[in-house]
């Protein structure tokens, strides 16, 4: 029984230790040596021609894009409601994951998630140095996975520098899955060459929320 | 000064003229050398093939041999490499370890000569680096240098890094894998005539396997070379 | 699965021969990850990087048994059954009953080398259950009923050719249908599969011992997919796969991304916790989460003072990419789900030294791989290590070890060396090509020249 594997894998686990010379933990990586945020990289430099960059997210900006996902900043709820109407006017159908404000909601009509042409999220935080959206399993998945197109608010207060701060931000309040999405579904694997959409969706949205949006 | 030199048993029967123009070269430049007569093999093919006993009473042999060298001098990367990573692993604290170098590395950072003349002027020239001595010496710029301050045109090649199918044993191990790995350094060749290797392995399966398919390169030891820029004039 | 790592070099040799394309696809695709990988790092302090890698990998190691139990407990406090696998048996017999218990009769995977080890797909296909591999490599070669042949890109060898074809055949797309057309065909079959499944099983890259977190990195999205939708996921997770601290996992992400493709890190990461569903209070997501902690001969390799830290491995297949040797051929020469430089050194720990015996000597040492390895496991040496048991145990060839055992004799005797130099001159070549080992250099090379007289006899005559 599996109760009689565990006790023998872990004896055999504490055996093989046994005599060995114990290594401890390094404690963190020294800052110096933390990957940069796209500061420096060359994707970046060809994305807008811009080097040196110091906001978070402006970086994460770069650093998405360069990664194939979209970006938009949106400073106040006049600019969100305008976008918002434009952008959703290409789709058919959403789904919105549970807890975004009405505010953030497309008019379209509703759909599953199997079904809707897109797919909305509001995402928990973002990391600048990855490129990445946090998003929670609690809003519900299938709507951040199954549609082609995938718009994830995020505000720009919730974009830290490192991947490492961002996930120290949800530590404490860790949901079923918290998910990094970093850019839209791709695959080389048909001969190497790169096919975007493969599962996962095909394009990705990062809609940033000024303060007073 | 004074060195030892060491042939190595690769180079005592297919590289005798080049290990003479190592000679020549080290004399060129006030060093005098000498030959220990029971030299023979540093046993790297033994440990490689992972016979630790029979390497280890060759690596005994070689470290009595040079005991008493001030430096020891090889037209070997990998030969070197042997010496200086692998009897320290072998032998208690073998003197002979940390000091023996690769012909070009004792030339740059001994001797700390970089020009040695202009005999290779107008020459274009590949250059293979052999695995134990890039990797295992960090010996990257040294032959370079002594190669392009005499006036040969080093000339880019995507693949100089990549292993040549050697690997000792591996050669007739493997020797299907060996080969493939041969072309693949042949057929990715820049335009030259000539291809210089500081290893004598390296040299005998490229060239081996050059002559097979016919193929109009030669191939030379760096020692010769290296001989060629300092002779042809100062 | 079955290991076929004994027939190395004829395995190797028919690739060369008769399907010289896949040496082609391999370099190719291999080179290409090479240099991604070279931009990934070109600004980063890769040595500080692996330095501190290696020691958290060290750490967890050897206070594994800690770890596994605090995992463990983080994993049940939030609903997920925990169960252990010795032996792949173990792991069938668990699959097994979580199938019979929950009717399932379709399951989605998600890319596991761990479940390629322990031959699941073929076990779970005997007990009537549908495996559809939804990664597309995996998806592909599973169409070709083939098993992978690299860690991260298991249909490197294919070309493009090849994939039309099969899919031609399989699913109906025309002849010469476009890299898109491919996938939006294979997007659609599985976009089915994940929607009706019952069950997904993935692997896992990380186990994060203080959260007990399953992390998964991929950049399709049929890893989020197969542990979302399907309502029961099974992670299959080797013990080695322990992570300490959740701080250690930002780095760990962005390390493996670099080295595997070059990328800041995978399209998608998947932070599992526990289940999902009505477990957690959640809309959707799995109602049961199964984590199967699977030994399958890492213990023993554990216990190896030699040979474990060969365990640190991160599974970023930096070392094939690297590989000489590996882009000859691809992996299905190597027999094992494992291949180049890393499955050489873990083959013989897992497996067995006699059973996998030609692959600690598939390799030049050119060290190579030592170079790329993010968590610098001394590869070149632990091949070595593998190479002194051969001798030891008497493994090796005896024409091999006579030959070497002469030369000792021989070159420790410098009268003798100097004699046996004059008679290997008088062999003629006709004969030397016909020896023992020097046959097998003839077939493709020419032989070496000996000069017209040895270096002693130059040096006795006085060198000018």
């Amino acid at each position: 029984m599996s109760r009689d594997a565990r006790e023998r894998i872990l004896s055999r686990v504490r055996d093989a230790n046994r005599d060995r010379e114990p290594v401890s933990h390094p404690g963190p990586l020294p800052e110096a040596a933390e990957p940069p945020g796209p500061f420096t990289q060359a994707a970046d430099a060809e994305v807008d021609g811009q080097t040196g960059v110091a906001d978070p997210v402006d970086a994460f900006e770069n650093r998405l894009r360069a990664a194939g996902g979209e970006v938009v900043r949106l400073a106040d709820k006049a600019a969100v409601r305008a976008w918002l109407k434009e952008f959703a006017s290409e789709f058919e159908s959403v789904s919105v994951c549970k807890g975004v404000p009405q505010g953030l909601q497309p008019e379209l009509a509703a759909a599953a998630p199997s079904e809707a042409s897109l797919g909305v999220s509001l995402a928990v935080g973002a990391a600048a140095q990855t490129g990445s959206l946090l998003l929670s399993s609690r809003e519900g998945r299938q709507a951040q996975l199954l549609p082609p197109v995938h718009l994830v608010w995020v505000r720009a207060q919730d974009v830290h520098t490192t991947l490492g701060e961002a996930l120290q931000a949800c530590r404490e309040d860790l949901p079923a899955t918290l998910a990094l999405h970093s850019g839209p579904s791709k695959s080389a694997d048909i001969g190497q060459i790169l096919v975007t959409g493969v599962h996962g969706p095909g394009r990705i949205i990062a809609a940033i929320l000024g303060a007073d949006a | 000064m004074r060195v030892s030199l060491f042939v190595t048993c690769l180079g005592d029967r297919f590289f005798a003229n080049a290990a003479a123009d190592a000679v020549r070269l080290l004399r060129s430049l006030d060093v005098e050398v000498d030959f220990p007569k029971d030299q023979t093999c540093c046993g790297q093919p033994a440990w490689n093939a992972g016979d630790v006993p029979e390497a280890l009473r060759m690596a005994t042999h070689t470290a009595e041999v040079f005991a008493d060298a001030d430096y020891v001098v090889l037209p070997s990367g990998s030969c070197t490499a042997m010496l200086r990573c692998t009897y320290p692993r072998l032998l208690e604290a073998p003197a002979v370890a940390e000091r023996s170098y690769e012909l070009a590395e004792f030339i740059v950072d001994v001797l700390e000569v970089t020009e040695l003349g202009r005999g290779l002027e107008g020459r274009r020239l590949a250059y293979h680096h052999g695995c134990h001595a890039l990797r295992e010496l960090g010996l990257e710029t040294q032959p370079v240098r002594l190669l392009e301050s005499a006036g040969a045109g080093v000339v880019p090649w995507e693949m100089d890094q990549e292993c040549c199918g050697f690997g000792g044993l591996f050669s007739v191990k493997n020797p299907e894998v060996s080969v493939a790995m041969a072309d693949r350094k042949l057929d990715t060749l820049p335009d030259v005539e000539t291809v210089v290797s500081a290893d004598g392995g390296c040299l005998l399966q490229l060239d081996g396997r050059a002559r097979h398919r016919g193929l109009p390169i030669r191939f030379k030891s760096l020692a010769s070379v290296l001989w060629e820029a300092r002779r042809g004039g100062s | 699965m079955e290991v076929h790592s004994g027939d190395y070099r004829a395995r190797a040799r028919r690739i060369i021969e008769e399907t010289p394309e896949v040496r082609e696809a391999v370099t190719a695709a291999t080179r290409t990850f090479v240099e991604h990988r070279l931009e990934a790092f070109a600004d980063l302090d890769e040595d500080a990087l692996s330095h501190w890698a290696e020691r958290v990998k060290s750490h967890a190691l050897t206070h594994l048994a800690d770890y596994l139990e605090e995992a463990e407990a983080r994993l049940v406090e939030r609903g997920a059954h925990v169960h252990w696998a010795e032996s792949a048996s173990d792991v069938h017999r668990i699959l097994e009953r979580i199938v019979r218990d929950n009717g399932v009769k379709k399951v989605v995977k998600a890319k596991s080398m761990l479940s390629e080890e322990v031959g699941l797909n073929p076990f779970l296909e005997s007990c009537g259950v549908e495996v559809l591999e939804t990664d597309l490599g995996e998806y592909i070669i599973q169409l070709f009923d083939e098993p992978p042949s690299h860690i991260v890109g298991p249909s490197i060898h294919r070309s493009l050719d090849d994939i039309r074809a099969i899919f031609h055949e399989r699913l109906g797309t025309p002849r010469d249908a476009s890299p898109e057309r491919l996938a939006a065909a294979a997007r659609e079959l599985l976009r089915n599969a994940f929607l009706t499944a019952e069950m997904g099983i993935s692997g896992g890259n990380f186990l994060v011992a203080e959260t007990g977190s399953i992390a998964l990195i991929e950049n399709e999205g049929n890893i989020r997919l197969a542990t979302s939708v399907p309502r029961i996921h099974v992670a299959l997770i080797g013990i080695e796969k322990v992570l300490p601290k959740w701080d250690d996992l930002s780095i760990f992400l962005q390390v493996t991304a670099k080295s595997a493709t070059g990328q800041p890190v995978g399209c998608f990461v998947s932070i599992i916790q526990g289940p999902g569903g009505s477990a957690a209070g959640e809309p959707d997501g799995p109602e049961e989460l199964h984590v199967v902690l699977v030994d399958n001969g890492r213990s023993r390799l554990l216990a190896d003072p030699e040979v474990w830290e060969a365990l640190r491995c991160v599974r970023c297949g930096a070392c094939l990419n690297i590989c000489p040797v590996y882009r000859q051929t691809g992996g299905h020469a190597y027999g094992y789900v494992y291949s180049g430089p890393i499955g050489a050194i873990l083959a013989p720990g897992l497996v067995g030294l006699e059973e996998t015996l030609p692959l600690p000597f598939a390799s030049t040492h050119c060290g190579a791989c030592k170079d790329v390895c993010p968590v610098r496991i001394p590869i070149p040496d632990l091949l070595h290590v593998w190479r002194k048991r051969a001798v030891e145990r008497g493994l090796t060839s005896g024409v091999e070890r006579s030959v070497l055992g002469l030369w000792a004799s021989v070159v420790t005797r410098p009268a003798l060396f100097g004699l046996a130099e004059k008679v290997a001159g008088l062999i003629p070549d006709q004969v030397v090509r016909h020896l023992p080992m020097l046959r097998e250099w003839s077939a493709g090379r020419e032989l070496p020249r000996a000069t017209g007289r040895t270096f002693r006899e130059l040096w006795d005559e006085g060198i000018e």
